[in-house]
């Protein structure tokens, strides 16, 4: 897995690729909770991520929470049919904030 | 018969002498109308009562009765009477007074004058008021059996004195009653042996309903019972539980015949309703053994061995309460003997340690297994041989292709067809592994039939480190599995999600942060479904912990396991392999 950090208006993009499981999500948790006090939104970029584990969600579930502490908001953007299927498991498909495009996740964020 | 008696007036048996034809004739009609009552189908004390009063009128008698021996030989009681005094129910001992010296010597008596006899007993005129002067009396007695005897009192009329030919008559009569008499109680010893035998019918009946229905040809379990008598000590039986898994029994009550047979109902009762709930063969033999203990009575005990069988990875966990080893035979045909580590139940729940009945964990592998009682090995398969351990196993290596069921009928036909009564109940129940070994080579001929059966066929088998960096790989194989197995992509990615998260479990919590072992997978797809086992070789995780997590809670911990159960249809974890470790099953069904 690596991961790609952007800046775009307000909002900080950060984009993975490859899965992020049990072995990859500590260095997944590290990089989003680097944004989080830089006071942007942020957005989350998924399109290259084809799996996602419950540890990857507990990862998001966190930075979630500290980005709310801190007055950013959150997006996430471009989910595969997968990393979206595991998010609607753990019901938190309602708690995320999901955009289809980056324009879109953008403005959300703002 | 009447025997004879030296000294006069004891008269020796015989037919009535110097008696004229037409009396003859009367004699006759007597019999045969006492020979008609005997034979009607009235109670035994009405027919005797009648022929007290036949015999004491025909006789010409005042008064007459019948004394019966007590069954011990020791007591002469008045079962019919006829006269003036009323003595039914009179208890005499066995040689007192006249009757009792008749009966003693099996011979009849006459005593003309009783005030001359030192031999007569005044007592019972004494409190009856009764004056007796005359006496005649007869036993009862068929082939030297002692039956009892009739005695006259006063003839009527003249002197009131009896003769000759009166004791004559009474022999005859008396000789015809003792016959009816035994006819009447070996018909009612028969009537008796009769109820007896269908009351054992309607038990033994009742008994094989208690075994379970083996009709099913591919059922892995099968079983076979042979009673020495008609209802066995012995019992077998075998059920699904509700996780696919099959439960087992097979014991020994020690005895044969009606005791036996109760305690084993109840035995198999006990395990057959608590087995479905308790699912640890252990704890389960040291609760019946506990309920056996209190109620077992006359030092009855039972040898058995219970068992849980899972088809899906072929693990057999067993306890055994001082039973015959139980014998494995693995698929190159070689033999190991599961020694009993524990006391038959019925001895004491003190012998028991706290753990309760050892339990033993065999991987049959596509073996088999066979339980049996000595009835088997011990059983004749000719004039005095036995069969012997040696025999069985023969009979195991010839089966062949008839597989367990070959074995089964080879040892009913070999003991049960060898001739003559069986010496002990033979029974032998046996486990089949080996449809899942059949499914493993594609060329087989059972290749197709085994796939839709109760085993699956395994389609992957794989032994990883327990390390996140193989997660991936795990993922990889999983899912070309799936595939392959026809699940749609949405699905497999499901499967794949279940199994990675079953995966990370064992990383996390059973090996924790510095164990290290391995994590074995092992896929079976079945007609309806598609099985997973994930086994690791930890310490057992205390299974009440691993919950789904609140989702009201956003922390992480237990989302692992709530994704797992959201995904697939059936979730368990199994009760840990005796070396160690856990076990996961996972099913996922086509369609669902």
């Amino acid at each position: 897995m690596e991961h790609v950090v952007s800046s775009a208006e307000s909002a900080t993009i950060i984009a993975f690729t490859g899965d992020i499981d049990l072995q990859t999500s500590p260095d997944a948790r590290k990089a989003l909770l680097a944004i989080v006090g830089n006071g942007t939104g942020i957005l989350v970029n998924l399109a290259g991520v084809g799996y996602i584990d419950s540890s990857g969600v507990a990862s998001l579930v966190e930075c979630l929470q500290s980005a709310k502490k801190s007055g950013q908001k959150m997006a996430l953007v471009s989910l595969s049919e997968g990393a979206l299927r595991v998010l609607q498991l753990a019901r938190l498909d309602r708690v995320f904030k999901i955009c289809d495009t980056v324009d879109e996740g953008v403005a959300a964020v703002a | 018969m009447v025997s004879a008696e030296v000294n006069d007036p004891i008269v020796t048996g015989g037919a009535p002498m110097g008696v004229a034809p037409a009396a003859v004739h009367n004699h006759l009609e007597l019999l045969a109308d006492m020979g008609r009552d005997f034979a009607s189908n009235q109670e035994l004390e009405v027919t005797l009562k009648r022929a007290v009063e036949r015999i004491t009128d025909y006789v010409d008698a005042e008064a007459g009765a019948l004394f019966m021996l007590s069954p011990c030989g020791q007591e002469l009681e008045c079962d019919a009477c006829i006269g003036p005094v009323e003595i039914t129910g009179l208890k005499l001992a066995a040689d007192q007074g006249i009757v009792g010296f008749c009966v003693q010597r099996d011979a009849g008596r006459i005593v003309r004058d009783v005030s001359k006899d030192p031999d007569f007993d005044a007592s019972v005129d004494s409190e009856t008021g009764f004056k007796t002067k005359s006496i005649l009396c007869a036993p009862m007695s068929v082939k030297g059996e002692r039956i009892g005897a009739i005695e006259l009192i006063n003839k009527r009329g003249g002197d009131g004195l009896f003769d000759d030919n009166d004791l004559h008559l009474l022999q005859a009569l008396s000789f015809s009653a003792g016959l009816a008499v035994l006819n009447a109680r070996m018909a009612a010893e028969l009537v008796e042996q009769e109820r007896v035998k269908r009351e054992l019918e309607l038990a033994a009946e009742i008994q094989r309903s208690l075994l379970p229905d083996t009709k099913e040809s591919d059922f892995p379990v099968k079983g076979v019972n042979l009673p020495a008598r008609v209802v066995s000590g012995d019992f077998y039986d075998f059920y699904p539980l509700d996780d696919g898994r099959v439960a087992f029994t097979l014991g020994d009550v020690s005895g044969k015949g009606m005791n036996a047979a109760l305690m084993m109902a109840k035995t198999a009762s006990l395990l057959r309703c608590l087995g479905k709930s308790i699912k640890e063969p252990g704890r389960l033999l040291t609760l019946v053994n506990e309920e056996v203990c209190e109620t077992a009575t006359r030092g009855m005990f039972v040898t058995l061995v219970h068992g849980i069988y899972d088809p899906e990875s072929g693990y057999v966990r067993l306890a055994n309460a001082g039973h015959e080893p139980p014998l494995v035979v693995d698929k190159d045909g070689n033999y190991t003997a599961i020694e009993a580590e524990a006391p038959p139940l019925g001895i004491s729940p003190a012998l028991i340690d706290e753990d309760g009945f050892p339990e033993t964990e065999i991987d049959l592998d596509g073996g088999k297994l066979f339980i049996f009682t000595d009835g088997v090995t011990e059983g004749y398969i000719s004039e005095g041989v036995e069969l012997g351990i040696d025999g069985l196993k023969d009979l195991i290596k010839n089966a062949g292709d008839t597989g367990i069921q070959g074995v089964l009928n080879e040892v009913r036909d070999r003991i049960g067809g060898a001739g003559g009564a069986l010496r002990d109940d033979v029974t032998l129940i046996a486990i089949d592994d080996g449809t899942a070994t059949h499914t493993k080579n594609a060329s087989d001929s059972h290749a197709e039939a085994g796939a839709t059966g109760a085993l699956g066929e395994k389609v992957l088998q794989l032994r990883v480190t327990a390390k996140a960096n193989r997660l991936r790989l795990v993922r990889n194989a999983v899912k070309e599995t799936a595939l392959f197995c026809g699940f749609s992509d949405k699905d497999t990615g499901d499967i794949v999600l279940a199994v990675d998260e079953a995966c990370q479990n064992v990383i996390r919590h059973a090996y924790g942060s510095e164990g290290e072992g391995d994590i074995s997978i092992e896929i079976r797809r079945r007609s309806d479904a598609m099985i997973v086992v994930v086994r690791d070789f930890a310490d057992p995780v205390d299974i009440s912990k691993i919950k789904p997590r609140d989702l009201d809670d956003l922390r992480p911990g237990g989302l692992g396991t709530h994704l797992i159960r959201e995904v697939m249809d059936e979730v368990d974890f199994l009760p840990p392999p005796i070396d160690g470790g856990n076990l996961l099953r996972l099913v996922k069904k086509f369609g669902s």
